[in-house]
């Protein structure tokens, strides 16, 4: 995977080894930090799967519990926000297996930062939120995990346990949905060039 | 001119799954279909935005942090052993409590709980032994 959001969560500074240690001894401080240094990132993941603040919220606090069950196993191998935004994921993608709820009515959920931001192409991230919100839910989650967190399709698949192929075609019937419904927003190119060429990030 | 064909393929050619020779076929098709052009200029800008729309952060909810805290709380540690374990270690400190140690010369200490367990282990091995021991013995006699 070459080109993925993952490497935004892997820029965060990670905790040092001995804030980890301690952290996993159960030193309530040092959990603490973690927990106020990556609530946004486990946080936005839950809201962008889950689609609704109210579930966003239990599946975050439990990617959290996951964290603080887990610290001891934690080797290492790859960074702590990657080890923690798949926590985030995996959590997200058990609460909506398990509860099954549908998002509430959208609502552009507040960013953390005060800036308003920019998302390309004149699309703004009310319209971004609005078009997600929309798509059926079974292409919602397989669209979000490929375009918003640039998942593999392999790891989509297994994520949802559903085959290959339908998850692929559920992402291609997603982004015709969210270009359709752009376009009738007056958001994105009309007509362009050949496009930005492809990320290689299959 | 049907486009259908190519239309299929932007997806393919967005996630990069296609062949060299499938490549060059949809980029000469683009390079005069100003409709598929567009096309696929959308599906990038969408692509674009949505990965866009990941790496910002969204505000949590008032007091969450807290809240996760108290939830952490109620956990036991994490290198804490499990419930079951917890009760094991718990009835031996008892045991060691209450039945002491026997003091060995050099200063060693054995718990006096061991030595039962020992004795138990031994007797139930040599029970098992003995019932074998019968079992073989009434097989073995002519009737």
């Amino acid at each position: 995977m070459a080109t993925s959001n993952l490497h935004k969560w892997a820029s965060l500074p990670d905790p040092s080894s001995a804030e980890l240690a301690r952290a996993a001894e159960g030193d309530a401080q040092a959990f603490k930090l973690i927990v106020e240094r990556y609530q946004g990132m486990v946080y936005s993941v839950a809201y962008n799967v889950l689609g609704n603040h109210t579930d966003a919220e239990d599946a975050a606090q439990e990617a959290f519990l996951r964290c603080y069950r887990k610290l001891p196993q934690f080797r290492g191998e790859a960074t702590f926000s990657t080890w923690l935004f798949r926590l985030a994921l995996t959590a997200s993608i058990d609460y909506k297996r398990r509860e099954g709820r549908h998002p509430e009515p959208a609502e552009a959920p507040e960013l953390a930062a005060e800036e308003a931001p920019q998302l390309g192409a004149g699309i703004e991230a009310a319209t971004i939120v609005a078009a997600l919100h929309d798509l059926p839910e079974d292409y919602r989650v397989p669209t979000v995990l490929r375009d918003v967190y640039g998942l593999p399709y392999q790891e989509i698949a297994a994520a949802t346990r559903r085959p290959l192929g339908t998850v692929k075609v559920m992402v291609h019937r997603g982004r015709a949905s969210l270009r359709l419904k752009l376009r009738a927003e007056g958001a994105g190119p009309e007509k362009g060039p050949a496009g930005a060429p492809p990320r290689s990030d299959a | 001119m049907d486009c259908s064909y190519f239309r299929e393929r932007i997806n393919l050619y967005v996630d990069a799954e296609m062949g060299y020779m499938e490549v060059a076929e949809l980029q000469q098709h683009l390079s005069f279909c100003p409709d598929c052009a567009a096309e696929l200029a959308q599906v990038g800008a969408v692509r674009g935005a949505l990965a866009a729309w990941g790496r910002l952060e969204l505000a949590t909810p008032p007091g969450f942090a807290e809240r996760v805290m108290t939830a952490a709380e109620s956990e036991p540690a994490p290198r804490s052993p499990r419930p079951f374990a917890r009760v094991v270690d718990e009835t031996f400190e008892y045991l060691d409590d209450k039945l002491g140690s026997i003091r060995l010369p050099g200063g060693r200490a054995i718990p006096v709980k061991n030595v039962i367990g020992w004795g138990l282990a031994t007797a139930a091995v040599i029970i098992g032994i003995e019932r074998r021991h019968g079992r073989r013995s009434r097989e073995l006699t002519p009737l």
